[in-house]
């Protein structure tokens, strides 16, 4: 099983180029996919996702060109938008029954799984209640039920956790990790520790264009020795972050702490391991400053 | 700030978010249409046997008619969703924290309807110079009677169409799809008034505004005035019509209208009318409470929430870290490991009785959220095409049994872009074409269903013809609903034309407008089953061409 995207470029009506020659192979796994606002993410997510057609370039599933046969990766695919909607009047089993019915689920099948679902997501108890007068966070995990219906072979979630709580976001990561053996897995977040606890790979995108593609021991390998703390008097964090890279602060009773990432430590710096936001920022400033990170795959 | 300069900002975004929309160019099309349509003699405005000679003062009389008649009725659903993109936007709810009162708001959105209405009327009187300069049999241009009808007749009665949009907003019993009918129905009564009362009226003073909502009655008074001082005999017969002349014989030198103070009066007194239905309107505006979403939507949010279990509570563990908390969470029974394995068969069996599924989930979602006394009418309906007399039933209670279900049959090909489940839907595999048709098919069946009586009772009289018609117009219907849902993405473009549509064909009979075919006489229905055909294939292209793939 293998996803591949050659050369893909979008550009959208308006001359804006939201993916630049972006290329990936991916093979069964979590994809972690990191990047800032506008990056592309999206854009590459609804093009995986036969949403939207690239411009240029091919994306290859099991070697079969999705733009010519798109109905080869839909039966396999599900697929969790970043903004989505639901039928108000429905309720979570009526809706899921829609949308199986939609993607040719038998019906034996679609209510076992349904069922499953449902008490997957912890949505069993609200069950028959009208999704107009669900919150934000389940209507998220009826997104999420709703992605897995089909037990596609590659699943697509874009800013799954967002508006989730942290418990459910906590059984959300779970589930991903359960789901990610024999299918591809794409997660496509601004949340790195979603990413940190379930990516077995992660991919850094940055104005359409790939940053880096490594497993995150590789990430956080090239940013080892680069990170430091420093305890500063607040009056000087404004200074500080003009002559160093930050990553973090935290005010606590003895000054600021503030986690900073160069290759030099500023006199009185103590050095810290690595976490993947530093390796992830790290990647950016070396893309920004024009260097080539040495991970790549 | 101060309120005419806020008014000023409020008034300035809406229109701005609005003409820097593609629609907004269809908009302009729509009137640059209506100068055409005028250009090519498809308006025609008649006394008797007489029509004006070509001059500025004729075609700006027919120009504003035009536009007082067409963008009353048109620009109503063009403007009429001003407050429901501030509640889709969220920026309502914005607006609704700051100082602003209801009725500004309400004002402010009038004035903006009254702004793009106002530049399709603009629109029409450039039209107006054009078609005179192209058409003219009078080469002389006399700007302000060429112009001053279209200006004067049509900003005035667009004010109130502006204003009654936003009231029709603010009435949650009006903001769907019932306000668009009734707005037909109410905008036919208004034309209607002025010209049966000209010169009859006594409750209203020949200057009320009420009366002569469009300006014909003033209009065709002078005109008769004049032609009956170059005619004694002539009868009094005058039309303003859509299609060619009908019989018309001699010209008349039309000098233009008398812009008398009372005729002014009447046209201004229509935007003081504008003024008090904007500020109306304020009195039923709920500032974006969704509290106050309408008690028809809130009833039924009440009634289906009583049986449903309240949203699972967070475990409670205060003292616990969080860490702890989440090692405590109640988890599910079981793992993504368990689900029940999917079987991808694939075969023509299985495919034909997953396509069933779907037209009955599909048939389920347009009639879910219709009270029981839509049922009930509807069953009503049904019983007495079933025992009416055939002739009755055809010709009358089908006519209103496929009224009825206009709300639902608007909500096809709608619901994708109106609940945003576009993506969901259209990432499953052959998901365009197995999906459209399924919501036409039950499209189909609700027509079957609701016209369902007069289907049997033709079938059980053997009237084979009448049952081909009848058929038609079952499949007709919902073909024309999808196409303008998958083509607009709203609903009330099917709603504004089908209740036209039924009104001049159905209703009355008319011989190729009936695609009902409730008479012998009205009924064709092979012209009919062939554009059903094409509005189907012209949505699945329409739905191909929007999504890049399918």
């Amino acid at each position: 099983m293998k996803l591949e995207i050659q050369e893909v470029s979008k550009q959208y009506r308006r001359g804006v180029l939201a993916l630049n020659r972006f290329s990936l192979e991916l093979k069964p796994g979590v994809l972690g996919l990191l990047g800032p606002n506008g990056a592309g993410k999206t854009t590459l997510m609804t093009i995986l996702a036969t949403i939207t057609r690239a411009t240029e370039g091919r994306v290859l599933w099991k070697g079969t060109d999705v733009a010519r046969d798109p109905d080869a990766l839909r039966s396999v695919l599900g697929y969790l938008p970043q903004d989505f909607g639901v039928y108000p009047n429905l309720n979570a089993v009526e809706f899921l029954e829609y949308l199986a019915a939609v993607k040719g689920l038998d019906a034996a099948t679609a209510t076992r799984r349904i069922d499953e679902l449902l008490e997957l997501v912890n949505l069993t108890e609200v069950r028959k209640r009208p999704l107009g007068g669900y919150s934000g966070g389940m209507k998220q995990r009826v997104g999420i039920a709703q992605a897995l219906l089909n037990d596609p072979q590659l699943l697509i979630v874009d800013e799954p956790t967002a508006g989730l709580d942290p418990e459910e976001r906590v059984r959300f990561r779970n589930l991903l990790s359960d789901l990610s053996g024999e299918r591809i897995v794409i997660l496509s977040t601004h949340i790195v520790s979603d990413v940190e606890a379930t990516a077995t790979d992660i991919a850094i995108i940055a104005k359409g264009a790939l940053v880096a593609h490594a497993a995150p021991e590789a990430l956080l390998r090239q940013v080892e020795g680069k990170v430091w703390e420093w305890v500063i008097p607040s009056a000087e964090l404004n200074a500080a972050k003009g002559r160093f890279l930050v990553s973090s602060t935290t005010r606590r009773s003895d000054g600021v702490h503030v986690r900073i990432l160069g290759e030099a430590a500023p006199i009185g710096a103590v050095p810290v391991p690595p976490n993947l936001e530093d390796a992830y920022l790290y990647c950016l400033s070396q893309h920004r400053a024009g260097v080539q990170p040495g991970v790549q795959q | 700030m101060s309120r005419p300069r806020a008014l000023y900002h409020m008034v300035r975004a809406d229109f701005l978010e609005r003409v820097r929309r593609y629609s907004f160019l269809l908009t302009l099309a729509f009137s640059v249409y209506l100068g055409y349509a005028v250009y090519a003699g498809q308006f025609t405005l008649q006394l008797d046997k007489y029509r004006g000679v070509n001059n500025s003062a004729w075609l700006g009389s027919v120009i504003g008619l035009v536009a007082s008649f067409w963008l009353t009725l048109v620009g109503f659903y063009i403007v009429k969703n001003a407050i429901q993109r501030d509640r889709q936007t969220r920026v309502g709810q914005i607006l609704a924290t700051t100082p602003i009162s209801k009725s500004f708001y309400t004002l402010s959105k009038a004035l903006s309807n009254f702004a793009v209405l106002g530049a399709m009327v603009l629109v029409l009187a450039l039209a107006a110079l054009v078609i005179q300069l192209s058409q003219g049999a009078d080469s002389h241009i006399d700007l302000f009677a060429l112009v001053s009808p279209v200006l004067i007749f049509g900003l005035s009665a667009v004010a109130v169409t502006a204003a009654l949009a936003v009231l029709f907003e603010s009435l949650p019993v009006l903001r769907g799809g019932v306000g668009n009918i009734i707005y037909f129905f109410l905008w036919t009564a208004l034309i209607t008034f002025g010209v049966i009362t000209l010169g009859k009226g006594p409750w209203f003073p020949a200057s009320s505004g009420f009366r002569d909502f469009t300006g014909i009655a003033s209009l065709m008074g002078q005109m008769q005035a004049q032609v009956r001082a170059l005619d004694p005999q002539y009868n009094g017969n005058a039309s303003f019509s859509l299609g060619g002349l009908h019989s018309t014989t001699e010209t008349f030198l039309w000098t233009g209208l008398k812009w008398t103070p009372a005729l002014l009066i009447s046209r201004g007194m229509l935007f003081a009318i504008a003024a008090a239905i904007a500020l109306l309107a304020a009195l039923f505006f709920d500032r974006f409470d969704p509290a106050r979403a309408g008690w028809l939507t809130a009833k039924r949010q009440r009634s289906t929430s009583k049986s449903a279990a309240p949203e699972p509570a967070p475990t409670q563990a205060p003292a616990k870290s969080f860490e702890q908390s989440v090692l405590d969470l109640p988890q599910p029974h079981l793992s993504a490991a368990h689900l029940t394995p999917l079987l991808r068969t694939g075969s023509q069996a299985g495919s034909r009785t997953r396509f069933f599924a779907l037209v009955a989930a599909e048939l389920r979602l347009l009639l879910r959220g219709h009270a029981w006394w839509w049922s009930t009418v509807a069953a009503g309906l049904f019983i007495a095409c079933l025992f009416s007399p055939l002739d009755a039933a055809r010709s009358g209670v089908l006519v209103a049994a496929w009224l009825w279900p206009a709300l639902i049959w608007s909500q096809l090909g709608t619901r994708e872009a109106q609940f945003s489940t576009g993506p969901l839907i259209f990432s499953a595999p052959h998901a365009v074409p197995r999906q459209l048709l399924a919501t036409y098919a039950a499209g189909v069946l609700v027509a079957a269903i609701t016209g369902g009586g007069l289907g049997l009772h033709l079938l059980y009289e053997r009237d084979f013809a009448g049952l081909i018609a009848w058929a038609t117009g079952a499949l007709f219907i919902p073909a024309l609903a999808l196409v303008l849902g998958v083509a607009s993405g709203s609903r009330k473009f099917f709603e504004a034309l089908y209740t036209a549509w039924w009104y001049v064909g159905p209703l009355h009979h008319i011989r190729g407008l009936d695609f009902m075919g409730t008479t012998a006489a009205s009924s064709t229905p092979a012209p009919y089953l062939a554009a059903a055909v094409l509005l189907m294939l012209l949505a699945y292209s329409w739905r191909r061409v929007r999504l890049a793939y399918a």
